[in-house]
């Protein structure tokens, strides 16, 4: 019931970087309950970023059980990663999931987690410290800034993302950050594109203005025009023969007054 | 920065922030008098260039320094116009040679967030966070020149 709920939770949070920390200074911290709620939430984001390659591995062994028995089966295993894991999906569980940014609620999980781990394994924490320091280690506040820096950078460029979304039109359906990436990057060149062209025109109807021939193409620019603005902003096929049509119209025309230079 | 003229639809209020249409027409159109007077007897697609070059000049000197985006195109246009360079941009829109396109997510993004940095002005110097800003803030100051000229031949062309 668990994992799959957790799972798309866990590469959120485990991206953050993972630093190492000193051993003798982390074990004092472990019996804290109502500590520094900063130093507590280091532990587990810490240890998340050290279990970042090696979640798949835990999958498996997570389906089923409780969590105790799956902490102390990871505890026994000697293996920080997938204490780490075990950790961060409880405190997924423990958390509703709306509040999943605030730090302090996951601290404080964390910390009870911890605590319950440490009474429960006491013996455990001692023999593979440097995987363990990861698990249970309580971030400095150096990790704690990194990490909240990246978050708060993060979200900064989603709603930066949405904004966009909202800008360009037909963005809205698409879902993932590549393909609105891809529409973005379609729609500018479109519109670059449409400056060309609509700067072409502008040159082709505006001499005429001086002689009197005026009227004809003006009206096939109209006809043309509409095209241009009814159909998707970058179709850029429609444009291009609209383009050539109305050069050559004026050709036709005019007589020569035009010299397409190619 | 005066917010958009009621007439155009303003679906976002954050699309609210930037020059008004007519401030860049009013740029453009004084461009556009001074081409048309000053550059009777050059070619088509001389006076197009011309043209296209004066859209995007009143666009950025509409929006002023306060963008990057707009310090940056100005730079460019100025140092073009006295170097007299042929526009590179259709090269920069291909694909980079010898560089094989990975499939993998992170490439595809870092190769998205490079085509966009090519496309935006001034983009090779921002970070992502700042540089989906400018071109937010890029997009909507565009739409608004392509709406401008288009306004501009409906009047114009009848």
């Amino acid at each position: 019931m668990d994992p799959p709920s957790l799972m798309p939770r866990l590469p959120e949070m485990c991206r953050f970087p993972m630093l190492g920390m000193p051993p003798p200074e982390l074990v004092p911290r472990v019996g804290r309950i109502g500590g520094d709620a900063s130093v507590e939430e280091s532990t587990v984001t810490e240890q998340c970023g050290g279990s970042k390659g090696r979640r798949r591995r835990r999958d498996p062994p997570s389906s089923g059980g409780a969590t105790e028995d799956e902490s102390s089966k990871f505890v026994s295993t000697s293996s920080g990663n997938e204490l780490a894991e075990a950790e961060a999906k409880r405190l997924k569980a423990i958390k509703s999931t709306d509040g999943n940014d605030n730090i302090k609620s996951e601290a404080e999980a964390s910390s009870g987690i911890c605590n319950k781990l440490a009474a429960q394994n006491p013996q455990t924490t001692e023999p593979p410290k440097q995987d363990y320091i990861h698990v249970r280690a309580r971030r400095g506040q150096a990790t704690d800034s990194h990490s909240l820096s990246e978050r708060a950078r993060r979200e900064k460029i989603s709603e930066r993302m949405k904004i966009l979304q909202d800008l360009v039109p037909g963005c809205n359906k698409v879902i993932g950050k590549a393909s609105v990436l891809d529409e973005i990057i379609n729609y500018i060149q479109a519109l670059q594109h449409q400056v060309e062209f609509l700067s072409m025109k502008l040159e082709a109807v505006n001499s005429p203005m001086n002689t009197t021939i005026e009227v004809f193409p003006s009206k096939d620019f109209s006809s043309q025009r509409y095209d241009t603005t009814s159909s998707l902003a970058y179709s850029s096929q429609t444009r291009e023969y609209e383009q050539g049509s109305g050069t050559e119209w004026l050709h036709m025309q005019v007589g020569g007054a035009f010299e397409r230079v190619t | 920065m005066e917010s958009k003229s009621s007439d155009e639809n303003c679906n976002n209020p954050n699309s609210e922030l930037h020059p008004s249409k007519l401030i860049m027409a009013s740029h453009f159109l004084r461009a556009l008098f001074r081409i048309q007077h000053t550059t009777t007897d050059s070619s088509f697609a001389g006076r197009s260039r011309k043209i296209r070059r004066a859209a995007y000049a009143s666009m950025a000197y509409s929006v002023g320094t306060k963008r990057a985006w707009s310090s940056a195109l100005l730079r460019k246009l100025r140092s073009r116009s006295r170097l007299r360079f042929p526009n590179p941009r259709r090269a920069k829109y291909a694909a980079l040679p010898g560089r094989p396109r990975v499939a993998r997510p992170q490439q595809r993004e870092m190769d998205q967030a490079e085509a966009l940095r090519e496309l935006v002005p001034g983009g090779t110097s921002m970070d992502d966070c700042r540089l989906l800003e400018e071109t937010a803030d890029y997009i909507r100051c565009l739409s608004t020149q392509v709406r401008l000229m288009q306004a501009i031949m409906e009047s114009v062309s009848f």
